[in-house]
């Protein structure tokens, strides 16, 4: 997926903030939970449409510390699973 | 100690204190939890809509009997608007072939549970009353037919403890179920009533534990348990084990009343809206539905803390562990069947108590742990 597509947050799925920036995704259709770290956490709560993979690699590196240089990498890997795993879409821009 | 989740994530809910039966065993009636009233459509939907937006995960609907509501599939309707799954504990006995097109179409149903005590009428209507046992059994057939996950619990107790080899061939040979799950008939609610006919005794629970582990082991691990003596005897086993051997206990904290989780991800409500920290614990009154804050009670309940905090109460400081060698393996049971039994939670609990278990079977450690216990 080209790293300038949208992404946004599938609204039938449940994100739960939990203690200390984790977070639980929960899809109610399959039962499916998926936990997220902060940075996870982070890049889903932006999952508005508005954003692409290139900006949540720029948004992860001004929020956080010691930012892998394979940061558009892990963003792309981590966005692709939430959409193959229902929690997101791609929205054409 | 585990963590709290910032909400609960499931919520099991008494969503009615009526019901068309009177089973001997049921730890509902007679309990605290046995209130005077139903709430309204509306307030159970208002309900759902805060939990909703508190991203609660999983509902619980339990009673009393949840098909007796004649708005259940209304109930249903907003638990699934409301982005959670269900699940629902009935006798099976009012489950129709239009509810159970109903619960198909959710796409949300975990399972229904339904009670099966026996292989035939004669035994599991002899705590149940008499027509239910086909009624409950139709409810399993059409659930299947249907494709909603049908999960059945078997209540051992004094009456059906020898027809336990009979109910798994027709549950998971004769209605190829694919698993059950057992507990036992506990002294709670109608139970204490009739505790002399229907607990178990002494003699009955080591036969329910030597039958249900060949069983299970015939039927290569279709049999389930978290409570009652195929837990029990896991639990048991292990603990007398690591007792010879000196050894550890692995990831579970033993040592202290640490067997119950449940305060760190889940709440319970009465039929009368009241929150409580468990169905078994239906007297510690929290607060009230719509009118308490979820969330905030949920972070800051005192009692709520303070059973968080029950994990850390050593055994060792209790008079009847005193000497006990199981201590460091030992996690003192359901802070329910404390309560009911000693008159509090923060007691291990004697029904759990694996030294009081071996005195009074005169089954030593050695002949335990070798399984030598009654043959079936
Ligand atoms: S006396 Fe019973 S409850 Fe207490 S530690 Fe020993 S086995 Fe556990």
């Amino acid at each position: 997926m080209p790293s300038a597509c949208r992404i946004v947050a599938n609204p039938s799925t449940v994100f739960r903030e939990e203690l200390d920036d984790w977070a639980l995704l929960f899809n109610p259709d399959t039962g499916a939970v998926y936990g997220l770290n902060p940075v996870g956490a982070f890049i889903r709560k932006n999952m508005d449409g508005r954003h692409s993979v290139r900006d949540f690699a720029d948004l992860v590196t001004e929020h956080f510390e010691d930012v892998s240089p394979e940061v558009e990498k892990e963003v792309s890997a981590f966005v692709e699973e939430l959409v193959e795993k229902g929690f997101a879409e791609y929205r054409e821009s | 100690m585990p963590r709290v989740m910032r909400t609960p994530r499931t919520i099991e809910i008494d969503i009615t204190n009526r019901c068309n039966l009177r089973c001997e065993y049921c730890y509902h009636f007679s309990s605290e939890g046995d209130v005077a009233s139903d709430l309204p459509t509306d307030e159970w939907l208002a309900f759902f809509d805060e939990l909703g937006r508190s991203s609660v995960m999983e509902v619980t609907l339990g009673g009393g009997e949840p098909f007796v509501r004649e708005d259940i599939t209304e109930l249903i309707d907003g638990i699934v608007r409301n982005r959670m799954r269900y699940s629902v504990l009935s006798n099976g006995t009012l489950i129709t072939e239009d509810q159970a097109a109903f619960l198909a179409g959710t796409r949300r149903c975990n399972h229904i549970q339904v009670s099966i005590d026996g292989s035939a009428p004669e035994v599991h209507e002899s705590c149940r009353g008499a027509g239910t046992f086909r009624r409950a059994v139709h409810a399993i057939e059409v659930l299947q037919a249907h494709g909603v996950p049908v999960a059945v619990r078997v209540t051992v107790h004094h009456r059906n403890v020898r027809d336990l080899p009979n109910i798994a061939r027709f549950l998971l040979d004769d209605l190829g179920l694919p698993s059950f799950s057992t507990n036992a008939a506990s002294y709670l609610g109608l139970c204490r009533d009739h505790s002399a006919g229907i607990a178990l005794t002494v003699e009955d629970r080591v036969l329910a534990m030597t039958t249900l582990e060949s069983l299970n082991e015939r039927y290569g691990g279709r049999i389930q348990a978290a409570a009652g003596p195929l837990a029990e005897v896991r639990m048991w086993r292990e603990m007398v084990r690591k007792t010879a051997e000196g050894s550890a206990m692995g990831d579970c904290a033993g040592g202290c009343l640490s067997s119950c989780g449940g305060v760190f991800s889940k709440l319970a409500v009465r039929a009368d809206g009241v929150y409580i920290p468990c169905t078994l614990l239906p007297g510690t009154v929290l607060g009230r539905i719509t009118v308490d804050d979820l969330a905030d009670l949920w972070s800051n309940h005192p009692e709520l803390e303070r059973l968080r905090t029950r994990q850390t109460l050593p055994l060792a400081g209790f008079e009847e562990c005193g000497g006990c060698d199981y201590i460091p393996y030992c996690r003192g049971g359901c802070p329910g069947l404390s309560y009911t039994l000693t008159g509090s939670p923060y007691r291990p609990s004697p029904d759990a108590c694996l030294r009081r278990f071996l005195r009074e079977s005169g089954l030593g450690p050695g002949s335990f742990l070798a399984g030598n216990g009654v043959t079936p």
